[in-house]
């Protein structure tokens, strides 16, 4: 019970507290016996009183139970007459009864103040632990980046973490006790009041705010306010987080003015477009219209003169016709060339064995009655516009055709080679008249031609077409050749994820 | 015939006249002039009512353009039956689309070279006018 109520170190074990017991009133006996033989009076009840009192404050209750027994028994054996006997007159009990009052209440006073002072012990130490379990949770606090200050509801900063000393620049000690937005030089973004009502009616609030750091640099930040009540329910403090989105900020208004840049460009864009749909339009028309009559005006002429032509009237006429034929196709040409530059591609898996083998019966007209030796490899599936495709084949096919032309026996090679796990090549491989390297560059160039046009036909579109659609599908186009040793095409496309 | 060009015409009736078909040819130099034939109103409200065997429609005209001279043919019960081939120098696949989805009856680019520009020509003439049986 003792043990309980005390549970000190100081506590004695049951045979110490009855030793002390027993020890103090034989020491305040023995100072009374001395006493009186000095022939001091009355000093033998304080003695006692006070043996009891420091039975009862070390030993606890029932020491002081033990004191008290035996000071009256000590009392009324040395001091009471009869003395040395332990007889005790009606007269005396009076005495005695207020003597164990007076021990007991001592003996009481002492027990609640020992209580008192143990409930104290027990607060300071649980006071310790609180203590420290907060400057814990404050260096917990101190551990994020992210930036926290605690503010009473006067605005003063009560709490201050490292993370708003990296971003402001102040330390605690700097702004413990200053009023915060007068300090941060806060921007709100509407009515402090609105903000304020926000908060107090629910508990919390969210925005974004400016504020100034230590050296004046502003810096925007996103904040988020927690409101803290007090155990009586009444707003006690305000926990502010806040995250520098300064560097978001301006990259959202770059990624902003990015995209008005890029809706201008591409109105701008489609209006070039849109333009560049009607000149081809108009040059489909109006273009061909003339064309068509200086053809037709030169064969009525041809017919009505005809007998009277000498050989060279006749060349002159069959030039005109020529010429008209040319800019024809080149017009066709052109225009099929810049409508690829237009359309939309539409883009599905296409097997490029069926379409070589399209554009193989495409070329097979300009093939007729020649010897040409197909080699056809196994061909892996594309991924993209079925028809510009098959006209970069028929290009690719009728240029391996043409170019051919001088050899006894053409060797055309159709395959796929160096297929990586995003790229698809294709190859076409003759072994025509090549070209020089030198010219690689001007290969696919729009009108641009490596050879005489007496020696072999062509408006210089092919290849560029073959280009661009190459380049609509995300792909590379190259070539490589030896003068008179042949020439092989790549074609390089990007594989989709999805196949 | 409906064709603003006059060497365009001259050249098609040149055409034409090899199969001795251009005497029965009306031109029309806009598609206003087209439509006041077809209703026999303006200039040629003194015509007899019949409906022409087949009509040659280029498609780029001043005041009213091919394919609205088409879409007025093709929409009106009266002269939806004659069929109309339009005959243009553009081989634009959005006006082809729409000449078709408007039921024009043949859609036909015309060559540069002369000798098959005649050939079109005389063939279309040939079908029409005589090969073909017209509406009634």
């Amino acid at each position: 019970m003792v043990h309980q109520v005390f549970p000190s170190p100081r506590l004695l074990s049951a045979i110490q507290r009855y030793g002390l017991a027993l020890l103090s009133v034989s020491v305040a006996l023995g100072a009374a016996i001395f006493l009186e033989s000095l022939e001091f009076r009355d000093v033998e009840v304080p003695l006692f009183l006070f043996a009891v009192a420091v039975a009862a404050w070390y030993g606890g209750s029932g020491a002081a139970g033990l004191a008290l027994i035996l000071s009256c028994m000590s009392f009324d054996y040395f001091f009471v007459k009869p003395i040395h006997t332990l007889y005790v007159t009606a007269s005396d009990l009076p005495y005695f009864a207020v003597f164990a009052a007076f021990a007991s209440l001592v003996t009481w006073f002492s027990t609640v103040r020992r209580r008192v002072e143990q409930e104290l012990r027990q607060a300071r130490d649980k006071l310790q632990i609180e203590v420290l379990e907060r400057s814990q949770q404050a260096s917990l606090l101190n551990l994020t980046h992210d930036t926290i200050f605690v503010r009473d509801m006067n605005d003063v900063i009560t709490y201050w973490n490292r993370g708003a000393q990296e971003l402001y620049g102040w330390t605690p000690e700097e702004t413990l006790g200053k009023r915060a937005n007068e300090l941060l030089r806060t921007i709100f973004p509407a009515p402090i009041d609105e903000i304020r009502g926000e908060l107090l009616r629910s508990g919390r609030w969210d925005g974004e705010l400016e504020k100034t750091k230590a050296d004046g640099t502003r810096v925007a930040v996103a904040s988020r306010w927690s409101l803290r009540r007090d155990e009586h329910g009444r707003p006690a403090a305000i926990l502010e987080t806040n995250n520098d989105i300064t560097e978001r900020k301006r990259r959202e208004e770059e990624i902003q003015l990015l995209n008005q840049q890029l809706a201008r460009q591409s109105a701008e864009l489609a209006g070039t477009n849109k333009e560049l749909e009607a000149f081809a339009y108009s040059v489909s028309h109006d273009l061909r219209a003339p064309l068509r009559h200086m053809a037709g005006y030169t064969e009525l002429l041809h017919k009505r003169l005809s007998s009277a032509l000498d050989e060279k009237g006749h060349r002159y006429m069959a030039m005109i016709l020529e010429s008209a034929k040319r800019m024809g196709n080149l017009i066709d040409d052109l225009l099929a060339f810049s409508r690829i530059g237009r359309a939309e591609t539409q883009k599905s898996v296409v097997s490029l064995e069926h379409l070589v083998k399209e554009a193989l019966a495409e070329v097979r007209e300009e093939s007729d009655g020649r010897d040409i030796v197909w080699k056809i490899g196994t061909l892996p599936n594309f991924y993209g516009d079925r028809s510009m495709l098959r006209l970069a084949l028929v290009n690719l096919l009728s240029n391996a055709v043409k170019f051919t032309r001088t050899r006894p026996r053409a060797e055309i090679e159709v395959g796929c080679t160096g297929e990586t796990r995003d790229e698809v090549v294709l190859f076409v491989k003759d072994n025509g008249v090549g070209f020089d390297m030198k010219y690689v560059n001007k290969l696919f160039g729009v009108f641009q031609r490596l050879h005489q046009s007496d020696t072999f036909e062509g408006t210089g579109i092919g290849l560029a077409t073959v280009q661009r659609i190459v380049h609509r599908h995300g792909g590379r186009v190259w070539a490589e050749s030896i003068i008179d040793g042949g020439a092989t095409f790549y074609i390089a496309a990007p594989k989709p994820n999805d196949i | 015939m409906v064709e603003d060009d006059p060497k365009d015409v001259e050249l098609s009736l040149v055409a034409l006249e090899e199969y001795n078909l251009a005497n029965e040819v009306i031109v029309a130099r806009d598609g206003e002039e087209a439509l006041d034939y077809l209703y026999c109103r303006g200039a040629f409200q003194n015509r007899s009512a019949d409906n022409p065997a087949v009509m040659l429609l280029d498609l780029k005209l001043p005041k009213v353009d091919g394919l609205e001279v088409l879409k007025q043919i093709k929409s009106d019960e009266k002269l939806r039956m004659i069929p109309v081939v339009v005959l243009t120098s553009s081989k634009e696949e959005k006006d082809m689309v729409a000449s078709y989805k408007l039921g024009v009856n043949a859609y036909v680019v015309k060559p540069v070279d002369f000798h098959e520009f005649v050939n079109a020509i005389r063939e279309l003439g040939a079908f029409w006018a005589v090969i073909n049986e017209p509406p009634p």
